[in-house]
């Protein structure tokens, strides 16, 4: 019992970074989910296009990215990069690495989403008059986005889980600053097993709004 | 000056022809109504009207004005055709009201407060109010079609088209949806309706057009066509029990 009061004494004590590298994690994750929501919308534009050739490469570009692991991306932008004579921050260089990689899992999701929906209210778009754009807006990707809410939180889970990859270029996150609480104290069991929970916590809370989410969008339309 | 006039209307899909020469006229505030076998190219025909398909050669005037030239406004055509389709294709994730205010607000670009307006004026003339905020999954089928022609009519279109209506109906949800379109009839709406409710027919219509192998065999008003035509293959078409109400 003593060691773990011990051993909070030095969460404690080492709580400013805690909080510090916490707080990085956060604020990767708002900035990699979002931007690989955004960015998947648009792919998902791309796989939908009349041009055969778009659609080629929009779905080599999915391929590619779900098909070669993250790491080596992060690693290549990180290590290989300044050799080229580019040196980019390790956060810039993880928020580039993430967002290509999650936009192509999110297109995926909207992709399926899409299949699911019914063409004939897309052709009823088109039949009113709007524009191939203003369907795509206001009722491809409305629904798309809905019926994939599942996919996408899942991912965004995800994202929370694979950010503490990017200790391993440097970025001083939540799990960067918990191994170096536990080579300071040498209580490993303890240390991890605390940022194995705050992660669980943090995951909880996300799929609480996830659940929310599912209620208010999904069900209304049968999804 | 009719509404619509297309002559020799053509479409192939992959060299087979669908419609092989169609003529058709439609004067403002007449309803026809266009019957045929299963396959026949009654939808094809409304959706190269509108210009969902491309027509193969043909002419189709809409106002006098030929619509089937490549510097033709698509969007403004098919804003003046009220569309309505068989599997009332409301748009799922919104309301029955804001499936009306959808074209209203962003083709008529109305405000919200006259887009409502205009919406509730026309789910009420559809007996619709009391449904306003209901999803298309929360409606009956009939309840559906109804919000449908609603949305189609919100538009103030120069026609309605109506791809088999009822056929996705029970019998009694099929009766009040005719019931509907024929109050639209003595409003003097000017309709195209394909169908192959035979009640609907006989209630709405000035005159019938047979369509087969993708050409009209046979225009006339109910009585000539439903029961008592010259050709033995359009009387086997409509049947013996088609007289009976
Ligand atoms: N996009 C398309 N590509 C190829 N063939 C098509 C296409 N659309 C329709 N067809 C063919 O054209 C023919 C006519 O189809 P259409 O849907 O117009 O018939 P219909 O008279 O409406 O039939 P139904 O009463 O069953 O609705 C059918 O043989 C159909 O297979
Ligand atoms: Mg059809």
């Amino acid at each position: 019992m003593s060691d773990w009061i011990g051993f909070f004494q030095d969460v404690v004590d080492y709580g400013p970074q805690i909080l510090q590298g916490l707080g990085n994690t956060l604020l990767l994750w708002v900035v990699m989910t979002i931007t690989g929501l955004l960015g998947s919308i648009l792919v998902f534009y791309l796989t939908l296009s009349q041009h055969r050739l778009v659609c080629r490469l929009t779905d080599a570009y999915i391929s590619f990215f779900i098909g070669t692991p993250l790491i080596v991306l992060l690693f290549l932008m990180y290590y290989g990069l300044p050799q080229w004579g580019l040196r980019l921050s390790p956060f810039t260089v993880a928020v580039i690495g993430f967002t290509f990689n999650v936009a192509a899992y999110n297109a995926r999701y909207l992709r399926a989403a899409y299949n699911g929906l019914d063409q004939e209210e897309l052709e009823a778009g088109r039949a009113q008059g709007f524009s191939s754009r203003q369907v795509f807006l206001l009722i491809t990707l409305p629904q798309s986005l809905r019926l994939a809410v599942p996919g996408l939180t899942n991912q965004a889970i995800l994202n929370l889980k694979d950010s503490s990859v990017a200790f391993l270029i440097q970025y001083t996150e939540f799990f960067a600053q918990v191994q170096e609480l536990a080579t300071r104290n040498f209580q490993y069991f303890k240390a991890y097993l605390m940022a194995g929970l705050v992660y669980l916590a943090l995951v909880s809370v996300i799929v609480i709004v996830a659940r929310q989410l599912e209620r208010r969008l999904v069900r209304p339309i049968g999804g | 000056m009719a509404l619509l006039e297309v002559s020799g209307l053509v479409k192939e899909f992959d060299g087979k022809p669908v419609l092989n020469g169609v003529d058709l006229s439609l004067e403002e505030g007449q309803v026809k109504v266009i019957m045929g076998p299963s396959g026949c190219g009654k939808s094809t025909l409304l959706r190269c009207i509108n210009r969902l398909v491309e027509p193969t050669s043909g002419r189709i005037l809409f106002r006098g004005e030929d619509v089937t030239r490549p510097d033709t406004d698509v969007r403004a055509l098919r804003q003046r055709i009220g569309f309505v389709f068989q599997h009332f294709a409301l748009y799922r994730h919104l309301s029955a009201l804001d499936n009306i205010k959808l074209g209203l607000r962003k083709l008529r670009r109305m405000s919200d407060a006259e887009a409502t307006d205009r919406a509730c004026h026309e789910l009420r003339r559809m007996d619709m109010e009391e449904h306003r905020d209901k999803y298309p999954a929360q409606l009956s089928g009939g309840q559906k079609q109804r919000v449908a022609i609603a949305r189609a009519l919100a538009m103030d279109p120069a026609v309605l088209f109506f791809d088999e209506p009822t056929s996705a109906l029970d019998p009694r949800m099929a009766r009040e949806v005719v019931a509907l379109i024929n109050q639209l009839f003595m409003d003097n709406v000017t309709m195209l309706c394909v169908t192959h409710d035979v009640f609907l027919a006989r209630y709405i219509s000035d005159r019938i057009l047979f369509l087969d192998h993708g050409q009209v065999r046979a225009e006339g008003d109910v009585e000539q066509l439903l029961d008592a035509h010259d050709d033995p293959q359009i009387r086997a078409f409509f049947g013996p029990g088609t007289r009976a109400r």
